[in-house]
């Protein structure tokens, strides 16, 4: 029966092989295929991309940043920079490099592409938010811009990518930066948030993770230099200002009554009641469809009926039929008692 | 269009172009949720809602004895447990009243028939003992139990108690990233696992749906328990003195079944974080309101929409499966048959996964039924080993009705304690048989998913039944 040993060491090898070669994002065979693609036209476009970025935010661009922001060898960005000037996307003027005509509108493509993509993987799929950035990242070189158009004729011409980006328009056309950081409001001010930035990805999945979401309000508390409190949409949190920076908002004039903190569907006990505020931005896509369809909107009194064996999730009444609803979504619902 | 005009056409889409950045990202959202309002305000003036529906006092009390903390789950395991019990006793005495008719009373009659019209020998083989036999085997094993479980099944679900069922486990199934309502499909599946799937349908959410209909078919399938059942008191119920053999092989059976229920979670909570992870997901559950079932509609409806559709995809499987069983074993190539060519050379192969190459093949031919896994086995074994006076003759498939033949028939095949552990284990862990697949395809639509369902199980079959195998070569010898 040959040896057993040596048929098992053989077996455990072979599995673990497939297990690094395979496992979600961090698999060999992942790793391998984003290397391949991060030559050639990938490489072009996104250096199209890092030096529109410059050209938004109106920062100067060398062949330094270059070859930094692609995180390439200085030898690789000249190469690659002899390319864009002979297609003629690119012009260097002394020391700064500079966007042609053709050059912008070929990058606005690609941001158009990327963005109508992030919109879609939190609108109409389960990505988790974290990764909606890497994965357009990928998908901005596989998508030609003629799919793009279709796609986002198809989700209804979205304006914004969920990070609150403007989605270029079709013709190119893209609005001023608007908003200032979350850290230079003071205490007692409100604002809408719209803008969350991406990167780097660690403070992005924090943000993620306390339930930042383009479109919420957020109402400081209290602002010392190490530490922000506010309420975000009705929820009391707190933040290092090394995170806040990364959230853009837009102070609102109108102080409303609305900013009052509002407990959540979750919160109440079995036997109480309460009527519908608003679900939370946080919850979107076909999730929020399918809270609407059940009659979750404004003005709608709903009733905790009873908790399951676990305690989660729990039914609700909402409109004369029973719904059981998870913790997640509960919390998702504000609520007046 | 004069100068005039244009010009203002080009002024109104200027100042629409400005605006629409203005407008911010939620006008689509903010417009639905306000003509959802309109909707509902517009219904609450001129909806009169007769004498305002209350919940009554003993839908309350029955909702609070399904699903409170310290009666919830024992409630659920008695009804499912009774439930089970009747759909295996009940079965029993019909199942051998087909089997008797088709298999021992049809078959040699329908034998006798062709004889007297001069049918050439191949034909006559082909259509009766490979063709015939199979779709008879299939019929008495799997119509009897499907046509007791599906309406008790249905009858459960009319009277609003599945739904609780599903409310109660969704907290389980939530942490391994599936819907309570995979419970009911699974359920569904320890009946048969074609039924299973097509019970996914009550899933909404795309993600928790595939994540139901691939794991579905670790739920041991009606096919699959006597499988388990016999090969249980055979093998391991020996081992222990005879008071208690009985009681040891149920719990061998009883501890595959859980194998499979635990490796339901695993797979379920690992699709959910690999190849399903993009898939939209949603939840919601409506606990409905209690009603007496509606009976004589129920039995209508799941006989035909449930076991019927499921029969008759099983039979037209069957079909060529029969036809493939007879043709194997009397086409020879020089002075062996082609199946015992293909156990010669898969033999190598299947004892490094502690089977065998009858096994193997058996599991090959046998994809389109799993109730005829056994019967093959039987006949392989008996053809490979060349013992003469067993069985029907080459390429029929037969059962055997005492212990004592069994073993004898296993033990010219060289099965040991070993065959029988990973016989057990693969018939729980291998690919849906094909009425199964087929099902799977007609419910997602997708090759993809299809191939998943499919090869994912037999993967994990064949390498826990690997490892199995080498630990048992180790320590045991």
């Amino acid at each position: 029966m040959g040896n057993p040993l040596a048929a098992l060491l053989i077996g455990f090898a072979l599995l673990s092989l497939l297990f690094l070669s395979f496992r979600p994002n961090k698999g060999y065979l992942w790793q391998w295929r984003r290397a391949l693609q991060n030559t050639g036209r990938a490489l072009l476009e996104n250096a199209l991309k890092y030096l529109y970025d410059c050209e938004y935010k109106q920062l100067p661009c060398t062949l330094q940043s270059l070859s930094g922001g692609l995180s390439i060898s200085a030898a690789r960005a000249i190469k690659l920079l002899t390319r864009l000037e002979a297609l003629d996307l690119v012009k260097s003027q002394g020391n700064a490099l500079q966007l042609t005509d053709e050059g912008r509108s070929y990058a606005l493509r690609i941001i158009r592409i990327h963005r109508v993509w992030e919109r879609y993987l939190a609108d109409e799929t389960g990505v988790p938010a974290p990764e909606w950035h890497a994965e357009a990242e990928q998908q901005e070189h596989k998508m030609t811009f003629g799919e793009a158009n279709v796609l986002a004729a198809q989700l209804g011409n979205p304006l914004y990518d969920p990070h609150g980006d403007p989605i270029p328009t079709a013709e190119g056309e893209l609005p001023p930066s608007l908003g200032i950081p979350m850290t230079d409001l003071g205490k007692g001010q409100t604002a809408e948030i719209v803008h969350i930035e991406d990167e780097p990805e660690e403070i992005y999945a924090q943000l993620v993770a306390q339930g930042f979401d383009v479109g919420m309000h957020v109402h400081i508390l209290d602002a010392s230099p190490v530490r922000v409190r506010f309420a975000l949409d009705g929820e009391e949190q707190s933040l290092a200002p090394v995170f806040a920076v990364n959230v853009t908002v837009l102070p609102l004039v109108e102080q409303s009554l609305e900013e009052v903190v509002y407990p959540s569907l979750a919160e109440l006990q079995p036997g109480e009641s309460g009527s519908v505020v608003s679900i939370s931005r946080a919850c979107r896509g076909v999730q929020r469809r399918r809270l609407m369809d059940l009659g979750v909107i404004s003005g709608t009194k709903i009733k905790v009926e009873m908790s399951s064996v676990a305690g989660d999730p729990t039914a609700y009444e909402i409109r004369g039929a029973t719904i059981a609803l998870r913790k997640s979504q509960a919390d998702s619902i504000f609520i007046k008692k | 269009m004069d100068e005039e005009g244009q010009k203002n056409v080009e002024e109104v889409l200027d100042s629409a172009n400005s605006l629409r950045w203005e407008v911010g990202g939620n006008l689509h959202e903010a417009l639905m949720e306000s003509i959802y309002g309109d909707a509902s305000r517009i219904a609450d003036r001129v909806v009169t809602r007769e004498g305002e529906k209350t919940r009554f006092d003993w839908e309350r009390n029955l909702d609070r004895l399904l699903t409170s903390r310290w009666t919830g789950f024992p409630v659920m395991l008695v009804i499912l447990a009774v439930v089970f019990w009747l759909t295996i006793a009940g079965a029993n005495v019909p199942s051998a009243m087909l089997a008797t008719l088709l298999v021992d009373m049809g078959h040699p009659f329908l034998k006798g028939l062709v004889g007297s019209i001069n049918m050439p020998w191949w034909l006559d083989g082909l259509l009766i003992d490979g063709v015939y036999l199979s779709v008879a085997w299939v019929i008495s094993v799997m119509l009897p139990p499907m046509a007791i479980f599906f309406p008790l099944f249905t009858l459960l679900e009319d009277f609003g108690y599945l739904p609780r069922v599903a409310f109660n486990l969704d907290n389980m199934f939530r942490k391994a990233g599936a819907h309570g309502k995979q419970a009911l499909s699974m359920s569904m599946g320890f009946g048969c696992n074609a039924a299973g799937v097509i019970a996914t349908r009550v899933i909404d959410s795309p993600r928790e749906r595939l994540i139901a209909i691939i794991t579905n078919n670790f739920a041991l399938c009606n096919g699959r328990w006597p499988t388990q059942i016999l090969i249980a008191s055979l093998f391991i119920g020996a081992l222990v003195p005879s008071a208690i053999a009985g009681l040891v092989s149920a719990a061998a059976v009883v501890g595959i079944t859980l194998i499979g229920v635990f490796l339901t979670f695993a797979t379920s909570w690992a699709l959910s974080r690999t190849v399903l992870r993009g898939e939209a997901s949603t939840f919601s559950l409506e606990l409905p309101p209690y009603r007496p079932p509606r009976i004589m509609r129920t039995l209508y409806t799941s006989l035909i929409d449930r076991t019927l559709l499921v029969l008759w995809r099983a039979i037209i499987f069957a079909v060529p499966a029969g036809a493939a069983i007879w043709l194997l074993s009397n086409v020879t190539v020089g002075d062996l048959s082609l199946a015992e060519h293909l156990i010669e050379w898969m033999n190598p192969f299947a004892l490094v996964l502690g089977l065998n190459g009858v096994i193997l093949l058996a599991y090959i031919i046998a994809i389109p039924a799993n109730e005829i896994v056994i019967p093959t086995i039987l006949m392989l074994t008996v053809l490979s080993a060349k013992m003469a006076g067993m069985g029907e003759g080459t390429g029929v498939m037969f059962e055997l009705t005492d212990d004592d033949s069994y073993m004898n028939v296993f033990k010219a095949g060289g099965w040991t304690l070993l065959t029988a552990v990973n016989l057990m284990l693969f018939s729980l862990i291998h690919n849906p048989c094909s009425t199964t697949i087929y099902t799977i395809y007609k419910e997602t639509g997708s090759v993809k998913w299809t191939a998943i369902a499919s090869l994912l199980p037999v993967f994990m079959g064949l390498v826990i039944c690997f490892f199995v195998a080498q630990f048992w070569y180790l320590l045991v010898g």
